[in-house]
């Protein structure tokens, strides 16, 4: 525990250090206040398009970070010959690599809390109130940014090419907003083959689309079950991955 | 080691399958995107779709729709004129956002409404997918009644169902406009300053407060 800690602070200072938090939060803030402006020809819906494009900014923004961060992670690291150093000391693959994750995703979930902020002060100074259904969209929309960055993790230890890592979350990313069409596909395929291939894809890439508040904010509020399994599917989710990459990274051989 | 970690994997795989079902129970699907009606933009909305910016694609749509209802959408020659594409467009908007009120109502109220287009018909549908994707909005079956009656031309009756409809808590301020002109025409001054006059009071709608200053001026001239 005290090497993932250790780990963990190393991982956060790290990122500071390079400010890359700085230019996301400062892109992020830009996009913000694009949509304020963008917001002036939608008439009476001005409020509706500044919490949907701010929140969409704010994710899209995270999610570009967190999964660029993700896939370079551990292999710039091995890349640099900097992995030799740190695992000749008495420190576990396991705690080396979950404290890399956790660190990381500490530092983009923080950037994202903060452009959060603007973009709720923006609104509230516009005259826009926000309800609690903001912290909801928020917090599920960063549920989704975790999911994806354990998904990169175990892409880029998986594939050892950053690109194709890279190319492979976005693809995931894609397909987890068309669960439903695959299943629809699916119950229409001719071959039994071909219906399994659909289901088994359905199935194996994150349900990003039903994982999803922000797109829903204007709609019913969501039960507590919901909220339940949602969360419970998303840790499940990102928990699968991060066991996956444990093991790849365990067996590794540098 | 290796086989531990291997069953920590296993496990939260299966339980990730487990809670994905129920997910996938408890969860309000979006219509699927091959729902979407036949508009130049199919590519643009399934981009966006993919990209998980639905919410953000639908007002993209609403302010399509805006420009093609004011007569500058591109891509149709016959944009602002007789809205021969306004019902499409509106669909468009729902289908990416169920939740849409204004989509529904704005699109139904031009079509109803609107001075020569007389398209009665379209803007109930319109209307009657508002109230099956869009639960919990008692004025879209009051809208109905509205264009039932101008369809039977008892202009009293719906007259009076758009009055109690625009009382309505999410009245579409769109509608509350037409009915105040409707009112003025009809020489119900009183009344049609009395609409007037609420949008003005309310700040949440500072962008039709001109609008409502002017129509107030010309209400009271007409008064005089």
């Amino acid at each position: 525990m005290d090497t993932f800690k250790a780990v963990f602070s190393y991982t956060v200072r790290e990122h500071l250090r390079r400010k890359a938090w700085l230019s996301a939060a400062l892109f992020g803030l830009v996009l913000i206040v694009g949509g304020l402006l963008a917001a002036s020809l939608a008439q009476d819906e001005r409020a509706r398009m500044m919490l949907d494009l701010g929140l969409a900014a704010i994710e899209a923004i995270t999610l570009l970070t967190a999964v660029f961060l993700t896939v370079h992670l551990i292999l710039s690291e091995v890349e640099s010959r900097a992995v030799y150093l740190i695992l000749s000391h008495p420190v576990r693959r396991r705690d080396y690599l979950l404290g890399r994750f956790a660190g990381t995703m500490f530092a983009v979930i923080a950037t994202a809390a903060v452009m959060g902020l603007a973009h709720r002060g923006l609104m509230a100074a516009a005259g826009w109130p926000v309800d609690g259904s903001y912290a909801l969209a928020w917090t599920f929309a960063m549920g989704q940014v975790a999911v994806m960055s354990a998904l990169a993790l175990l892409l880029s230890l998986t594939l050892t090419s950053q690109e194709a890592a890279m190319v492979f979350t976005a693809f995931a990313w894609m397909l987890g907003h068309f669960t439903a069409e695959m299943r629809f596909l699916a119950e229409r395929a001719p071959s039994p083959l071909a219906r399994a291939l659909l289901e088994g894809a359905a199935r194996a890439v994150p349900d990003l689309a039903r994982l999803d508040y922000r797109d829903a904010i204007h709609g019913p509020a969501p039960g507590p079950r919901w909220i339940a399994a949602a969360a419970l599917y998303a840790l499940a989710y990102a928990a699968a991955c991060l066991a996956l990459s444990t093991q790849v990274f365990e067996q590794k051989e540098f | 080691m290796a086989r531990s970690g291997a069953w920590a994997a296993g496990g939260c795989a299966a339980a990730a399958l487990l809670l994905g079902g129920a997910l996938r129970r408890l969860s309000r699907d979006f219509p699927p995107l091959s729902q979407l009606p036949d508009t130049p933009f199919v590519l643009q909305d399934a981009t966006l779709a993919g990209g998980g910016l639905r919410a953000a694609a639908a007002d993209l749509a609403w302010i399509e729709m805006l420009q093609y209802a004011a007569g500058h959408g591109d891509g149709f020659a016959d944009s602002g004129f007789g809205y021969s594409r306004l019902p499409d467009l509106a669909r468009r908007v729902v289908r990416l956002d169920p939740a849409f009120h204004s989509a529904y109502t704005y699109a139904a109220g031009i079509l109803a409404w609107f001075h020569g287009v007389d398209r009665p018909d379209d803007a109930a549908a319109i209307l009657e997918e508002g109230m099956r994707r869009d639960p919990g909005h008692p004025t879209y079956a009051l809208y109905i009644a509205a264009i039932a009656y101008k369809k039977k031309g008892d202009t009293d009756a719906m007259v009076r169902t758009l009055d109690a409809a625009c009382s309505a808590p999410d009245a579409s301020v769109f509608v509350r406009e037409l009915l105040a002109n409707v009112h003025s025409e009809r020489g119900e001054y009183g009344r049609a300053l009395e609409i007037w006059n609420a949008i003005l009071d309310d700040p949440a709608l500072a962008d039709q407060h001109p609008r409502a200053e002017l129509e107030i001026g010309k209400i009271r001239a007409k008064m005089r």
